[in-house]
């Protein structure tokens, strides 16, 4: 099971609490959608190695 | 056939309403949808809300929330966010709705 | 073959994101399937909406929301056509039948 995490926003303690919680013992990785021009197409690909997409607030 | 589990989760008042109503949306197509307001106390809802939410437990959906203001306001069953990570590990589909 | 994307909208600020990521999705040969809800039906009155209408396969917005939004039913955005004023089953389709999924 791979987790994707994907942030449209700096994750505060809730998500933080949240995430470390849902990856426990899991494959995963992260997208971070705050930066001014995000790579889009890395992210798509990461979507599709994902069996799961998260997108926090 | 293994059914989608899918959960909504609302942190922002003006997003708890429809989001309820789109949890319900997919509980009626066989799906096992739950919604938890997070961190926000949210006003009493009004009949129609509540009869979202009855439908919603009838069809074995649940609406949740971190706070206890909500639990005695609106019979939203409880959950802390520890119990929340650990219900989001058995969800096919995790959707944080809406605005923080 | 490319796997499909299923996009559920139900935040303001994410038109951007929904043209950027459906764009590079096409580009890989993906199906991408756009519901909006809620809110985020405001997003229709967006003058880039209608070119995410072209280049997504499909794209489709909760009627009941855009009603709620203060919007008249008639007043069918560009890029849209009546059937694509649709309901919540749009949201299950999104689940059940496309490879991946992903709300903004």
């Amino acid at each position: 099971m791979k987790i994707l995490n994907v942030y449209r926003s700096v994750p505060d303690e809730t998500v933080q609490q949240l995430v470390k919680i849902v990856n426990r013992d899991r494959d995963t990785d992260n997208f971070d959608l705050t930066v001014e021009n995000p790579d889009y197409d890395s992210l798509v690909d990461k979507i599709f190695e994902a069996d799961q997409t998260i997108c926090w607030w | 056939m293994e059914y989608k589990k899918v959960c909504f989760m609302y942190r922002h008042e003006d997003y708890a309403v429809d989001g309820i109503r789109s949890a319900l949306g997919l509980a009626v197509e066989n799906m096992y949808a739950y919604g938890v307001v997070i961190g926000k106390e949210i006003p009493e809802f009004d009949e129609l809300t509540q009869e979202s939410i009855e439908m919603l437990r009838d069809m074995e959906g649940d609406i949740l929330s971190t706070e206890q203001a909500n639990v005695e306001k609106n019979d939203f069953t409880a959950i802390s966010i520890e119990e929340l990570g650990e219900k989001l590990r058995e969800m096919t589909h995790i959707i944080p709705y809406g605005a923080k | 073959m490319a796997k499909s994307l299923g996009i559920f909208v139900t935040t303001t600020d994410s038109l951007a994101h929904v043209i950027g990521i459906t764009k590079a999705a096409k580009a890989k040969g993906s199906k991408v399937k756009v519901f909006f809800t809620w809110k985020a039906t405001n997003l229709s009155k967006d003058p880039a909406f209608a070119g995410l209408c072209d280049m997504a396969d499909d794209v489709s917005i909760c009627v009941d929301s855009y009603k709620k939004q203060g919007f008249n039913v008639e007043d069918i955005p560009e890029g849209l056509t009546s059937k694509k004023m649709a309901t919540q089953a749009q949201h299950g389709i999104l689940i059940e039948d496309f490879d991946c999924y992903l709300s903004l």
